[in-house]
């Protein structure tokens, strides 16, 4: 892609992710209630929870916060962008860290103890998916030979076969920064287990919604990822990113939340060996080829 | 050939000569004015440097080896003396040792310790030149007032700061001809005056706490100096040469991954405080605070990294030097994660240093192009994030009276100037795209050749995002509707140097570029054949690519354009959420609990101490440590 189509991609990127992140966050309702022998919301729910948020009065405690959405957003945007030009994927990393800070300092920035406990355990939610999101982009490089997005794109197998065992810490990444049981333990993606939402509770109105959309980006973001373990055709990416998110839907509905302490030892014990497990089967493997 | 001598002279002479001035002169007033001349002529002298490019040096007259000698034998029996008096037995061994390995190498090698040419400024020298003369000058100017505010605290009513500047200024000296000498010799005993400076500087206050520390550091840094003198003898026996071009350059015979090498790392590796030598750093936040900037920033450990990062080309693609990556890594990734449950600032910054001084040193043991150029990137930067926040954690003590980051709680309504400073500082260390983090990318990306060290890499950097999140988090918590804020009063020599700094981390970052082109590259070329980097496009590699001013631009106005076109009115401030028991009227945080009594509303930080803190971590990581260190001289002496 070169010349004046990559604005073109750049702006359809940043409109259309949003209305696949609401399809899909709409999808997910649809298939939680009908877990729970719902009837559901309608798929365009969310779309129409956004409006309402956005047509709300905006009350904020301070000013720390309306920058802290915006950086929020901005910073996850810009990793979408990042993703879908095929650019470094750890520089990608480091951006959508930024992106996590910044929410936090905003929930930090007001001196009330359900947001700030809130931020802590966001931390600790942090601290559990970073290593894993990172040691993903190692194993990506180590199999491809590049930090660059596009380059995968070049090579003859799907990744899946080098990195399967990533295909399941990306659940993990997937669940915890969703906020799903049972690691919704700064907040919960919906909100059924709780009256005070955690990292949430001091943001409102419009603030709110800044964040929701910035949750659908994340979700896009999160499951182009994944889908780039199979990115030989659309169909196979699509079918990993989907079926792993369907998991994550599954686990949300079965399992309830659990403590951070118990999130973190999944994370650095389950999580993180699977992803050095891989590591040293992928260099074995190069080791072997010379 | 003029200019070079001026240069060299006012590089390796002017600080301590001022030094000796302020030692003499009795008014603070011409002090002061002394101190702030040299300060604004070493800058000078350092940007001429850089202008100038490589040079060379050497001194006509050969009467300053033996004053070099002289002032040795002064040195090792000023710290034997101490060690007497401290009944040391450690310390008195450690200066016998290396007062044997200097007779040995006079009289029993007869060691040449005249080199041609003495002095070498390459780029890697100038690189950290700058850091000196630039950070190391801000740093002295900072503590023209704040050793005044010390002074009026401090019980003993005695007036010390003539020693104290003495020091400072010599410490300066010490650093420019460590990084200068080409002889080894001369190197030990510019390295032997550092720790002889940091020993007194960290001893200032005088308690019983002051001197523990700075034995600590003293045995410490011996045992690093010993290690030097150790090396000096074996390369001189291998090589018949102490010049450390020539050694660094190949043309010494001297075996790749063997003995000498590693003593040379292991100067570095307890100069630069990696653990288990860690606990000196620790200790030295005793002293006041701008000995810990400048300990911290741009002398000391920076000349343990600059050992190391030095002869790095000299170990290429050796055990030694994987190893050598291991124990910068294992150091990243315990510093970072014990530094989370820290509440002192000054405990926090210092693991924070160790940390990043563990990473220079992981990239020098990785040891290609593109990790050196990280290295090199990380002491630069690091130098000036790291000497702003000791400076603004100095300002914030002398405003709340205390180090403890409980007590920062939103000081942004009562120490706007200082706190934003602070964030500066802290951002500058955490996020992209600043340039710890460019460093940090680089790092992460050359580091795959070894996964061991990337799986560290990855590890401690997100031990890093959670300390200091927690810190800005602190800093950041108001209480809605607070009173419009007003700058505090500073002293002009704090607000003008806190500024310069944090200027500086912004500019510097942004002209990463500039930066790589003109510093790293030709200091990383000069023995690697290239850098690692692209010089096509700014900021990218073979691999991948940071798009440095572009996301500069983006995030700058995210944060700014909702600051100036979003206005928040009065009635759109709502108090925090208390269970609907809160007082209504905002800013009063306050509840109504049991008995309907009104009670404040307090937030105590997390720091975790139960998963992350000291006691529990600390005996395993000290043998893993050592362990690791054993492994590199196994694996050199095989």
């Amino acid at each position: 892609m070169s010349g004046w189509l990559t604005p073109l991609w750049v702006v359809g990127v940043i409109l259309l992710s949003p209305v696949v992140g609401g399809l899909l966050i709409g999808l997910d309702r649809k298939i939680s209630a009908r877990m729970q022998g719902r009837v559901g919301p309608p798929i365009t729910q969310p779309f129409y929870d956004l409006v309402k948020l956005f047509s709300k009065s905006t009350i904020v405690s301070t000013k720390m916060q309306l920058v802290s959405v915006y950086l929020y957003l901005t910073s996850v945007v810009l990793s979408v962008v990042m993703l879908m030009l095929g650019q470094d994927l750890l520089v990608l990393l480091f951006v959508l860290a930024l992106g996590s800070v910044s929410l936090i300092l905003g929930a930090f920035s007001v001196r009330s103890p359900y947001s700030q406990l809130g931020a802590y355990r966001e931390l600790l939610l942090l601290l559990s998916y970073e290593p894993l999101l990172a040691l993903f982009v190692v194993g990506v490089y180590l199999a491809t030979g590049s930090f660059m997005v596009r380059d995968i794109f070049k090579m003859e197998q799907p990744l899946l076969l080098t990195l399967p065992l990533f295909a399941l810490t990306q659940i993990l990444v997937l669940a915890m920064k969703m906020n799903k049981s049972p690691f919704d333990i700064s907040a919960s993606h919906h909100a059924h287990q709780e009256i005070v939402r955690g990292i949430l509770t001091e943001f409102s109105g419009p603030y709110l919604g800044v964040i929701e959309l910035t949750h659908w980006y994340e979700l896009v973001l999160l499951l182009g990822m994944t889908a780039l373990l199979w990115t030989n055709n659309l169909w196979g990416g699509a079918v990993l990113a989907l079926s792993s998110y369907f998991i994550v839907i599954l686990l949300d509905s079965v399992t309830a939340r659990m403590t951070w302490r118990w999130a973190l030892r999944v994370g650095w014990g389950v999580g993180i060996p699977l992803a050095v497990i891989n590591l040293m089967t992928v260099c074995l493997e190069r080791f072997r080829a010379g | 050939m003029q200019l070079v001598s001026w240069l060299a002279g006012s590089l390796l002479l002017l600080p301590a000569f001022a030094g000796v001035l302020c030692y003499v002169v009795p008014s603070s007033r011409l002090r002061n004015g002394f101190i702030l001349l040299t300060s604004l002529a070493l800058v000078g002298a350092t940007i001429v440097a850089f202008a100038t490019g490589a040079l060379e040096y050497s001194p006509r007259s050969g009467i300053w080896h033996t004053l070099v000698t002289l002032a040795d034998i002064g040195l090792l029996a000023f710290f034997a003396v101490m060690g007497w008096k401290r009944k040391s037995p450690l310390i008195i061994a450690l200066v016998l040792l290396q007062a044997l390995m200097l007779a040995y190498l006079k009289f029993g090698l007869k060691a040449q310790v005249d080199v041609q040419p003495l002095f070498v400024a390459d780029w890697l020298t100038i690189a950290m030149l700058l850091v000196v003369g630039l950070v190391g000058s801000v740093v002295v100017v900072y503590s023209v007032p704040y050793m005044t505010e010390h002074d009026l605290h401090l019980s003993s009513a005695s007036n010390q700061q003539p020693r104290f500047f003495l020091l400072l200024l010599l410490f300066l000296s010490a650093m420019n001809g460590l990084l200068l000498a080409n002889s080894l010799y001369w190197l030990f005993f510019f390295w032997e005056v550092t720790t002889f400076c940091c020993f007194l500087l960290i001893a200032y206050d005088g308690t019983e706490e002051c001197w523990d520390s700075a034995y600590r550091a003293l045995w410490m840094n011996l045992l690093g100096g010993a290690g030097l003198a150790l090396a000096m003898v074996l390369v001189y026996q291998q090589a018949h040469t102490l010049s450390v071009h020539d050694i660094v350059e190949g043309r010494a015979n001297l075996a790749a991954a063997s003995l000498p090498l590693a003593f040379l790392c292991l100067a570095g590796l307890t100069k630069s405080a990696q653990m288990p030598f860690h606990g000196w750093l620790l200790g030295a936040m005793v002293a006041p605070t701008p000995v810990s900037a400048l300990l911290h920033s741009s002398t000391m450990v920076k000349a343990g990294v600059y050992l190391v990062v030095r002869f790095a080309p000299a170990f290429r693609d050796t055990y030694l030097s994987y190893v050598l990556a291991l124990i910068g890594g294992f150091t990243f990734v315990a510093a970072a994660m014990l530094a989370i449950s820290q509440q002192n600032a000054k405990r926090v910054l210092a693991y924070s240093t160790i940390s990043n001084l563990g990473l220079i040193i992981a990239c020098a043991g990785l040891n290609t192009p593109m990790a050196l150029s990280a290295a090199v990137m990380l002491i630069l930067f690091h130098a000036i994030s790291k000497a702003l926040l000791f400076m603004a954690v100095g300002v914030i003590e002398g405003g709340v009276h205390s180090r403890n980051i409980e007590r920062m709680e939103g000081l942004f309504a009562r120490m706007p100037f200082t706190a934003l400073v602070t964030v500066i500082g802290i951002v500058s260390m955490l996020l992209p795209p600043f340039g710890v983090l460019i460093a940090k990318w680089a790092a992460i990306e050359s580091s795959v050749k070894l996964p061991v060290a990337t799986v560290m890499f990855v590890i401690g950097s997100t031990f890093t995002v959670m300390f200091w999140t927690k810190w800005v988090g602190k800093l950041l918590s108001i209480s809605p509707g607070s009173p419009v804020v007003r700058m505090e009063r500073l002293h002009p020599l704090y607000l003008s140097t806190l500024l310069f700094l944090a200027m500086g981390a912004v500019v510097f970052s942004l002209m990463v570029a500039e930066v790589l082109n003109r510093l790293v590259v030709p200091a990383v070329t000069q023995y690697y054949g290239s850098a690692g980097f692209a010089s096509d496009m700014p900021v990218a590699t073979e691999t991948g690519w940071f798009p440095v001013l572009l996301l500069f631009i983006v995030l700058v106005l995210a944060v700014v354009l909702p600051l100036v076109f979003i206005r928040v009115r009065r009635e759109d401030v709502a108090p925090p959420y208390l269970c609907g028991e809160q007082v209504e009227e905002v800013p009063d945080v306050r509840f109504r609990a049991a008995r309907d009594e009104l009670e404040e509303v307090v937030i105590g930080g997390h720091y975790f101490d139960y998963l992350f803190g000291e006691s529990r971590h600390n005996r395993w990581m000290n043998a893993v440590a050592v362990a690791l260190l054993l492994v590199m001289f196994g694996v050199a002496a095989l």
